[in-house]
């Protein structure tokens, strides 16, 4: 499903006093599948943009669009339904003090609420979800397979963020939003997860946002790479474009004016926007 | 002898709904919820003049539920729309009941020991013991454990429970958290009335104070089934609520057993609150499962 921003405006008061404007006219379209990448200095504004997507955060003007739904009409809970999502924090994700397959069913509810009166019908997760949950986890070579009764507080980091990607792409969401969801990773967990994320993404088709502060990681993966600065789009290239890229020349952008104004690198120079 | 623990356990059943109700705002729900003090009243009060006005027992204790949900429902719209602090929501609701039990019952004390339509009306399954109302007290305790049991392992009582652990999981998972805590916690404040009304057959009387320090009762409760019972799974946590509530009438039993006033319950309750909350750090045997002392 295509996803538009039109003309987005969000701000924030400061704790001194005053205002902070974030976002102010700003616009940002994408295609139905595209797996885009968002980097940019903390305060650029790249997670309060997935929250202001997600409904986390309330917009202040302009349209959020998902297909022809206009998703900033809808309450958080509410967009949950075509919503998938993995925090920053792996404690975020999913719900510590119950099971790793009560968590795999509340993901798979996501476009019920689970409070209406159907959710009344049946103990869950039923010994059907259970036989699909295990094969699904042993179909993407996840070693939790045998551990559905295991409480998910009782998994590391690595584990916990496998199991929220997991979750996340339950229950066929059309938009996935990743938010540094490897950041708290050491390496070897970053690597299983980004191997996992990728063959979940394009297994789902889904549209996907996937804020990161590694510059390896923004050069690796999605079909589409963008910038942003101050709540600005600073940056925008598609994987051919991305080629020219070496995370010295990105890095050098990130201290830089709007590209296209003062570029650090002429060779490394991308398109603007 | 036998009389003081079978009074004790008939209380402690009849104590049940608030240990229950405890479990669901406190443990299910991460909600500390002060309307249990006004409910746990309401219940009573409402309880007591339905049945001195001749009203069948079943449905006074079906209406005093009734009375205690939608007084958790007040609680939990105050919180959810007007997003009031979950503290001050249960105050000002309990601060409120206080007047309004008050106007139910017309005056401050109710007495059901001299009404033929008290707890006589409860079926009587003694079965040749001297235990009157236990069996009858024991099946509904029973079938409250068990519905909840069940209704905490639907996809509805999972929506519930995911909302306690982690909010923003469970919103972001779709799960529509006002409704889930309206509901949660009317649910909670029903099985407090309930348990309000059955507390005041059993000791004769509805007042409109009895609530006072309802909460701390109930919390004392779960923790003492908490420490005795370790459950990891939601069907024994309702078992241990259950067992924590008659253990606590028990040691009350025994403290007046022991030559203590009625008067000194409340002392008592706070002492024994005190050393199950404490037990983890003192590392006291067999009631140190709650909380590991810090470094």
């Amino acid at each position: 499903m295509s996803l538009a921003i039109a003309n987005l405006s969000w701000g924030h008061p400061l704790p001194g006093g005053g205002w902070r404007q974030l976002f102010d006219g700003f616009n940002l379209s994408c295609q139905s599948g595209q797996f885009v990448v968002v980097i940019g200095n903390n305060g650029s504004g790249k997670s309060t943009l997935l929250n202001l997507i997600a409904g986390t955060l309330k917009v202040g003007g302009g349209t959020i669009t998902l297909g022809d739904r206009p998703l900033h009409r809808y309450r958080d809970h509410r967009r949950a339904r075509w919503l998938g999502r993995v925090m920053q924090n792996p404690l975020e994700g999913t719900c510590p003090g119950l099971t790793i397959a009560e968590n795999l069913r509340l993901a798979e509810r996501r476009r019920r609420s689970g409070l209406s009166a159907s959710g009344l019908l049946g103990l869950r997760p039923s010994r059907g979800d259970r036989h699909r949950y295990r094969e699904l986890l042993e179909q993407l070579g996840i070693p939790l397979a045998g551990r559905l009764d295991t409480l998910v507080g009782e998994l590391s980091g690595g584990q916990r963020q496998t199991l929220s990607l997991v979750m996340a792409t339950l229950g066929a969401p059309e938009l996935l939003l990743l938010d540094e969801h490897t950041a708290a990773l050491d390496p070897k967990a970053e690597a299983t997860v980004m191997g996992l994320t990728e063959q979940l993404v394009r297994q789902l088709g889904a549209t996907t946002f996937m804020v990161t502060h590694s510059l390896e990681q923004a050069l690796r993966y999605g079909d589409r790479l963008v910038m942003l600065r101050d709540g600005q789009l600073i940056g925008d290239w598609s994987a051919g474009e991305r080629a020219g890229l070496t995370p010295a020349s990105l890095r050098g952008l990130y201290g830089s004016a709007i590209v296209g104004a003062t570029e650090p690198n002429p060779a490394d120079a991308p398109a603007a926007p | 002898m036998l009389t003081l623990w079978l009074g004790a356990y008939d209380q402690g059943l009849a104590y049940a709904g608030l240990a229950l109700g405890t479990y669901l705002t406190l443990r299910v729900l991460n909600f500390p919820d002060l309307t249990v003090d006004g409910s746990f009243a309401l219940g009573g009060g409402t309880a007591a003049v339905l049945i001195t006005n001749g009203v069948p027992v079943p449905v006074a204790l079906l209406v005093a539920f009734g009375f205690g949900a939608l007084a958790g429902l007040v609680t939990g719209l105050i919180h959810t729309r007007l997003g009031v602090n979950d503290l001050f929501a249960g105050i000002l609701t309990t601060t409120g009941l206080y007047s309004i039990t008050l106007r139910l019952m017309g005056r401050s004390n109710i007495p059901l020991t001299d009404t033929p339509r008290g707890i006589d009306q409860l079926p009587d399954l003694s079965a040749g013991f001297d235990d009157e109302w236990g069996l009858a007290l024991t099946l509904v305790v029973l079938g409250l454990v068990l519905l909840l049991a069940l209704l905490l392992s639907t996809d509805f009582g999972l929506a519930l429970r995911a909302l306690g652990n982690n909010p923003t999981m469970a919103r972001a998972n779709g799960i529509n958290q006002r409704r889930g805590l309206n509901i949660g916690i009317a649910a909670a404040n029903g099985l407090v009335g309930l348990s309000g009304a059955l507390v005041a057959l059993f000791q004769g009387f509805a007042d409109v104070t009895m609530g006072i320090g309802s909460l701390i009762l109930g919390l004392g409760m779960v923790i003492i089934g908490e420490s005795i019972l370790r459950p990891r799974t939601v069907p024994v946590a309702l078992i241990a609520a259950v067992a924590g509530a008659v253990v606590f009438r028990g040691l009350i039993a025994v403290a007046l057993a022991l030559g203590l006033e009625p008067v000194d319950l409340k002392l008592v309750t706070a002492v024994l609150l005190l050393v199950a909350l404490a037990a983890g750090r003192l590392r006291i045997p067999g009631l140190s499962a709650q909380s590991k002392p810090e470094p």
